[in-house]
């Protein structure tokens, strides 16, 4: 399945993306995932962007999802993904950066990796761009592909769907298979 | 009744004082009274046992005790560590038997009918029955019998766990001097002229006749003496609330001089916790003032929890951020309890954290970034766009898969091709999500025939709509004054973004709500 292709235990991936491309869908796909299996997984958002309703929609075990939100605050946030990072039992944590995020130091990448590794924790790292570097065994880029209004021209009665395309940029002794793969998001 | 096969009695002697070791153990070393009214009017009513060997008695003044006894600690009666050690030794005893009785202070009647099966004989129980008094701190007595009398007799005479035979129960009591149980006074002076010697000369007597001159006292001390009940047996259960006190002779005006303090009613109130097999689900903390006031803060743990570090370390934490005005005299820690889960999760089932280690990270997340953003959300029943909250994190306690998931489905990557070009909703990986701006960024919007046609803000947004969608009418709240009404659209930008857009239909105003991701 895509999402055991992407996430790891005890490594780190990272998904990346402009807005509109699709990697917000890709991140609840796997909370929906990981929480349907009953593990839990933790989310910490630093725009405090994340839609629970949506997200509930998409499936996601809202029970066994920790949000943690740091309003804004980079720092505050890694932080807490270093805490949660070392708390063994979470399966997934996801860290959000949201738009135009500064790139982490290779220290604190590095950090963040050994400290997954001793967990066994998969670490996701989500944004519109590259910030762990040569830390993250994976990075996907995230693209828009088409989107699918419902109804003739401009009068168009809704937003039927939206196509992402998925690129592997970096594996680090990840699976190769994931390659190009496309998905399809409904409204 | 006497159809009850067995009954044990555990007596803690000299309740009042055992309560205040239970306290403080460090008096269990010394010679303590405990004292009622203020110097030098104060009385004795009761002193632990090496005060009793030093000739200190109930009764006597604070002067005549501590004369007789130099070294005497004394202490005024403390109301809430005789109740939290009376339930302390009930839960004890629960952990034991489902069947007890509070008969008064100290004295606790254990049903032990079907146990044998699962402890062994009388011996092994009584024993069983010392230990778990032991673990919550008291030193208690157990006496085994065919009644509650019977038993009641033996838990004051002979060794601290003393099985009266079925056979020879009636002649062990007959020789028991009156003397070792207590009389009222009147009643005392009455057997005293009668010549009366031990429990077998009451018993001897004829019951009615004794009741024709004594009354009901007399009844009940012929039915005592000869081992009867004629009481129905009062089961006893547990309280919903679970409570630890402790008062100060001094007056403790910094935490970290508060925290032993706490520790220690703590690892009392978590013992009898672990003896019942609760664990902490709330607690509530009382500090009574130097002023004479109370300072009452509350607690929930992210996970319920009996390890008395972390909740410690917790109420430190609320008490640090949340400081008494003056110094504390007093402290009393009532806990909300539930029970404890026999397993820690399903065989099948992923791990989960530690409830420690859980604790332990949502307590620093909450330092970090405060309370109100940890959490898990929780979708509120309404129709307002993006109305949610956020409910303390339990681990996601309950069913692992629902209807949701049936219905949702596991697979989690579908791929597309033609048909799926046609029908979105064919082969679909999921929902597509939203990004909420928080709060809803306010931008000007250009419309043409009522539809959004050109979106810009002051922060950099200057874009054509390419595609829209709508409007979705929405309203809500129209009978109170939180009332809303808007306008949804989706647009898709000229820069490739696609978004949700609002316009408030009570100001008129547009707002970028969310963008689809």
């Amino acid at each position: 399945m895509l999402v055991d292709r992407l996430l790891r235990q005890g490594a780190m991936t990272e998904l990346v993306g402009p807005l509109s491309s699709g990697r917000t869908s890709v991140l609840t796909l796997c909370l929906r995932t990981i929480t349907r299996r009953g593990a839990l997984a933790a989310l910490v958002d630093v725009d405090h962007a994340f839609d629970p309703a949506s997200a509930a929609e998409a499936g996601v075990d809202l029970r066994r999802l920790l949000w943690v939100r740091s309003e804004g605050r980079r720092r505050d946030a890694l932080r807490a993904v270093d805490l949660l990072a070392r708390c063994p039992g979470f399966t997934l944590v996801a860290l959000d950066v949201g738009e135009s995020p500064p790139r982490l130091s290779l220290g604190a990448a590095f950090r963040l990796r050994q400290a997954a590794r001793r967990s066994r924790i998969a670490l996701l790292v989500v944004g519109s761009r590259r910030v762990i570097g040569g830390a993250a065994t994976l990075s996907v880029q995230t693209r828009r592909e088409r989107l699918a209004w419902i109804g003739p021209g401009l009068s168009c009665r809704r937003l039927g769907g939206m196509r992402t395309g998925l690129q592997v940029v970096r594996a680090q002794g990840a699976p190769a298979s994931l390659g190009s793969r496309r998905l399809w998001w409904t409204t | 009744m006497d159809d009850v096969s067995r009954i044990a009695c555990v007596r803690v002697e000299a309740f009042a004082a055992a309560a205040l070791e239970r306290c403080e153990p460090s008096l269990r070393e010394q010679p303590l009274a405990v004292v009622v009214g203020t110097p030098p009017a104060g009385r004795v009513v009761e002193a632990n046992a090496r005060a009793r060997a030093e000739g200190v008695r109930r009764g006597l003044t604070d002067a005549e005790a501590v004369l007789r006894c130099p070294s005497l600690v004394r202490r005024p009666a403390s109301r809430e560590a005789e109740a939290a050690a009376r339930h302390a030794l009930l839960e004890a005893c629960s952990s034991v038997s489902p069947r007890v009785e509070d008969a008064a202070a100290g004295i606790v009647h254990v049903d032990l009918g079907g146990l044998g099966g699962l402890f062994g004989g009388d011996d092994e129980i009584g024993r069983r029955l010392r230990r778990q008094a032991r673990a919550v701190g008291l030193d208690a007595r157990v006496g085994i019998g065919t009644s509650r009398a019977a038993a009641e007799v033996a838990a004051r005479i002979g060794p601290s766990v003393h099985v009266l035979g079925r056979a020879t129960q009636r002649a062990a009591l007959a020789g028991v001097p009156l003397a070792t149980l207590e009389w009222p006074d009147e009643l005392s002076a009455t057997f005293a002229r009668w010549g009366l010697v031990t429990l077998g000369d009451l018993a001897a007597l004829p019951r009615h006749g004794v009741g024709l001159r004594l009354g009901p006292r007399g009844l009940a001390a012929h039915d005592r003496a000869a081992g009867v009940d004629r009481a129905p047996f009062r089961p006893w259960s547990a309280p919903p609330f679970w409570e630890e006190a402790q008062g100060l002779d001094w007056e403790v005006a910094t935490l970290p001089a508060l925290v032993p303090v706490l520790q220690g009613v703590l690892e009392r109130l978590c013992a009898r916790l672990v003896r019942a097999h609760l664990v902490v689900d709330g607690l509530e903390v009382r500090l009574a003032l130097a002023s004479g006031g109370h300072h009452a803060r509350a607690l929930a743990p992210a996970v319920p929890l009996d390890d008395v570090a972390p909740l410690v370390t917790l109420l430190a934490l609320e008490i640090e951020s949340h400081p008494p005005p003056t110094a504390v005299t007093g402290v009393a820690v009532s806990a909300r309890v539930v029970a404890r889960r026999a397993v820690p999760g399903g065989l099948w089932r992923p791990p989960v954290p530690a409830p420690r280690d859980l604790a332990a990270v949502l307590a620093r997340l909450t330092r970090l970034v405060g309370s109100a953003n940890v959490g898990t959300p929780v979708v509120a029943d309404s129709h307002r766009p993006d109305h949610h909250t956020l409910a303390p994190f339990g681990g996601g306690d309950g069913e692992t898969d629902g209807p949701a998931a049936r219905r949702h489905g596991d697979e989690d990557a579908g791929t597309t091709d033609d048909s799926a070009a046609r029908d979105p909703s064919h082969g679909a990986a999921g929902r597509l999500a939203l990004r909420r701006l928080r709060p809803p960024r306010r931008v000007e919007v250009d419309t043409e025939d009522g539809r959004p046609r050109r979106v810009r803000d002051t922060l950099g947004i200057d874009a054509v709509v390419e595609l829209c969608a709508g409007p979705w009418r929405s309203s809500g709240d129209w009978w109170n004054t939180a009332a809303w009404a808007r306008d949804e659209w989706d647009v898709e930008l000229s820069d490739r973004t696609v978004w949700r857009l609002a316009q408030d239909r009570l100001t008129h105003a547009w707002f970028l709500d969310a963008v689809y991701d």
